[in-house]
């Protein structure tokens, strides 16, 4: 009888519970009392592990929690095909709310009025860099989440066996690369693809080249320069001479990572996220692995590239306030950390990285350093979201490591593509 | 009192005055009302799904429709440009090419392997209930696992068929890689779209078979044709009207497919294997030229109308005679 009394006060306490929120739900969002309330759609890069996934979904459940009345819908969206699924989601006007996006694509759908404008942040808020590549005619569409940069994951043992040092140049990893191949069976030197672009374009910084410079408001391409020539000749050699698995020509960047949890390359470059996928798949690797620089090029740079994302509200968004607020909480020092440290990035935030003692760690000290002084942007034009997603330099670095053209034809096609790319 | 016959009709026509045009008119329009009602709902499904989209896509083609001109309703019209690109530009050109090969090839492998499974089933084996089902199985499974399965299964270092082949004494399958090359890359989506598109054709041949009358083949080899020369002789002239409309439906399959191409062509260098209908997708939705893929799509759909219209006349011209 008792228990009845109490079931039936609860449940007198849940209705009413549900009428306050219907009820606020009718003055949608920013009430008088700056309430929140309505539901949005979120789209987030898969970060290809559990525990980082779960990290995301406890932001939705918090904010929830925070707030009654709110909900928030995650969806993960793999990277390889995410660019696809944006385009598609504009075209068919079927947008989420809030999503990441890489700092790439931000200028190229801002340029086709896809998101709502972010208001001018204030200086030493972010890191510059990412703040450089969400602007666009003067106007930030998009506020930095997190920024990584890739450098050179090998594998001790492999190495101790081939008697080799971990390279530091070019040079030096060919002949790292040789001496695996020839003293350590069973195992490929490296596990450079052909679907990297990430792995390939920097060589060309490191050889001294760059990949495109801006006039104006238009871009010309670079990679028609003996450089760029020299960077994709040292590229393809790699393949050509066996030292990287037949089959790599066609791995995206996540199947040269499963490769190395398997044991079967030796050296990858990865970024501080694919290290952490990599130990939380095997975790006994965590001992073997050492990190290094990227190898320098005979111009002596060790550039990568810089990467990272950006978070965006889009336009048409059903309740901007609500996407605004969820954007603003993930990118509470607190929780941007507890998101950079589990992915393996480093915040987007300046406050987030003085929080997040990245730089005190040793084992991923390399991933920071090669991020703040030894990395670069690509070209923050409009139109190279599309030559990424249309994978332009995929095709022609392709052919020159099977054989079919010279790095000089590729060279030339892809400076020719870029240009056409840029004009239209 | 006797009549002729002729002056029978010609009493009759009298009797009935012809009725006047708009008489006609409104007789034949209300025969035409029911069908017409009863069509309507069908009829605006299939204007709506298919008419619409078939001519906003023709009508984008000859614009250079971008993702911004998408939100903003805008375009720029620009003629014949989109098909000249198509026809001169190497890599879609060529997709072209790769459609009508491959997809040519891919019908002979799917009604040569139908056919020998439908003759198999035909045989009244025991447990023939079980083949049939068996043989369903493979057109139940949705495209893109399939073909993520067999990407699976063609993977160099862990994969089934470079395991079995080294075991079978072919070395030189030890880590091959099947998508680093283009022809390879075709063997392998070869197989998977065959082995996906098989049963339906060797069920419907099965079909076709069990209506060949037994009399027919006992004569023919009371007349001493052996078991080659009934089946060439015999068997294949009946199933002619059968087999040119499977033909038909697979050479529509085979040269729209999408998801096996998409899914197993991606690594292949320079995407040298793609197909129209991939092609076409990625000019749009990775490149964002929307007019581009439009005209793509629009030149696959003329050549499948053209190919359809020729083997529905062939049918046509079967049958008569």
């Amino acid at each position: 009888m008792r228990t009845h009394k109490v079931l039936l006060a609860a449940l007198a306490a849940a209705s009413v519970a549900v009428a306050a929120c219907g009820g606020s739900s009718d003055n949608k969002s920013a009430s008088a009392s700056g309430k929140l309330s309505g539901s949005i759609d979120v789209w987030i890069m898969d970060p290809g592990s559990p525990a980082v996934q779960s990290v995301v979904k406890g932001y939705g459940t918090s904010f929830q929690a925070a707030h009654p009345g709110t909900k928030i819908n995650i969806e993960f969206v793999p990277w390889a095909q995410a660019h696809d699924k944006f385009t598609t989601a504009i075209a068919g006007g079927k947008t989420p709310d809030v999503a990441e996006m890489g700092t790439t694509w931000t200028p190229e759908f801002a340029d086709q009025g896809a998101f709502e404008e972010v208001a001018k942040p204030a200086p030493g808020k972010y890191v510059s860099s990412l703040i450089a590549a969400a602007t666009l005619n003067g106007k930030v569409w998009g506020k930095p989440w997190y920024a990584g940069s890739r450098a050179l994951l090998y594998r001790k043992d492999v190495l101790k066996k081939a008697g080799v040092q971990p390279p530091k140049t070019w040079d030096e990893l060919m002949a790292a690369a040789k001496a695996i191949k020839a003293k350590v069976p069973g195992i490929y030197p490296t596990g450079y693809t052909g679907l990297t672009e990430h792995m390939y374009l920097p060589t060309i910084w490191q050889a001294g080249g760059q990949i495109a410079t801006q006039s104006g408001k238009s871009w010309t391409s670079d990679l028609n320069t003996p450089q760029a020539v020299q960077a994709i000749q040292y590229y393809a050699n790699i393949y050509k001479q066996g030292l990287t698995p037949k089959a790599a020509i066609g791995w995206e960047e996540p199947d040269a990572q499963t490769a190395f949890i398997n044991g079967d390359i030796a050296m990858l470059v990865a970024g501080g996220w694919g290290y952490n996928a990599i130990i939380a798949a095997k975790p006994g690797m965590k001992s073997k692995i050492g990190v290094e620089l990227e190898p320098a090029g005979p111009s002596g740079k060790d550039t990568a590239f810089a990467g990272g994302s950006h978070l965006v509200v889009f336009k048409g968004s059903k309740d901007t306030t609500l996407a605004n607020a969820f954007v603003d909480y993930m990118l509470e020092p607190a929780n941007l950390n507890k998101f950079t440290s589990g992915v393996g990035f480093l915040p987007g935030t300046v406050d987030g990285i003085k929080a997040s003692g990245y730089l005190t760690d040793p084992v991923r000290k390399p991933f920071a350093d090669q991020l703040l002084d030894h990395s670069q942007v690509y070209p923050p034009s409009p139109r190279w979201g599309a030559l990424e997603g249309a994978q332009i330099f995929d095709g022609e670095i392709q052919k020159v490591m099977r054989g079919q053209q010279t790095a000089q034809q590729a060279a030339q096609n892809l400076a020719k593509k870029m240009n056409q790319e840029f004009a239209g | 009192m006797t009549t002729t016959p002729g002056q029978a009709v010609a009493a009759g026509r009298v009797s009935a005055p012809r009725p006047s045009a708009a008489q006609r008119l409104a007789r034949a329009a209300s025969k035409l009302t029911l069908p017409v009602i009863l069509l309507l709902p069908a009829m605006t499904i299939i204007v709506g799904l298919v008419g619409y989209p078939l001519v906003r896509t023709i009508w984008m083609s000859f614009t250079d429709t971008r993702l911004g001109d998408l939100i903003n309703g805008t375009s720029t019209w620009v003629g014949l440009d989109n098909y000249k690109q198509v026809f001169t530009d190497p890599q879609l050109r060529s997709s072209l090419v790769n459609t009508v090969v491959f997809g040519s090839a891919c019908v002979v492998g799917t009604m040569a392997l139908g056919m020998a499974v439908a003759l198999l089933l035909n045989q009244r084996l025991r447990f023939n209930w079980f083949f049939s089902l068996a043989v369903l199985l493979p057109w139940a499974m949705p495209a893109l696992a399939a073909s993520s399965i067999f990407k699976w299964l063609f993977d160099d270092r862990y994969g089934f068929v470079n395991w079995a082949l080294v075991k079978l004494g072919f070395h030189h399958f030890q880590d091959y890689a099947w998508f680093a090359d283009r022809n390879s890359a075709y063997v392998a989506m070869f197989v998977v779209v065959v082995w996906q598109s098989f049963p339906f054709i060797a069920l419907s041949l099965l079909a076709g078979l069990q209506t060949i009358p037994r009399d027919t083949l006992d004569a023919a080899a009371v007349d001493g044709a052996g078991a080659l020369q009934r089946f060439w002789l015999v068997t294949l002239p009946l199933l002619r009207p059968v087999l040119a409309v499977l033909v038909i439906f697979s050479t529509i399959w085979d040269f729209r497919i999408f998801d096996q191409v998409y899914v197993l062509a991606q690594g292949v260098p320079d995407r040298a294997a793609d197909t129209a209908a991939v092609t076409g997708y990625r000019e749009s939705f990775a490149l964002g030229h929307f007019g581009t893929g439009a005209a793509i799509a629009v030149v696959l759909f003329c050549v499948l109308l053209l190919l359809s219209i020729a083997c529905v006349r062939l049918v046509g011209r079967e049958a008569r005679t």
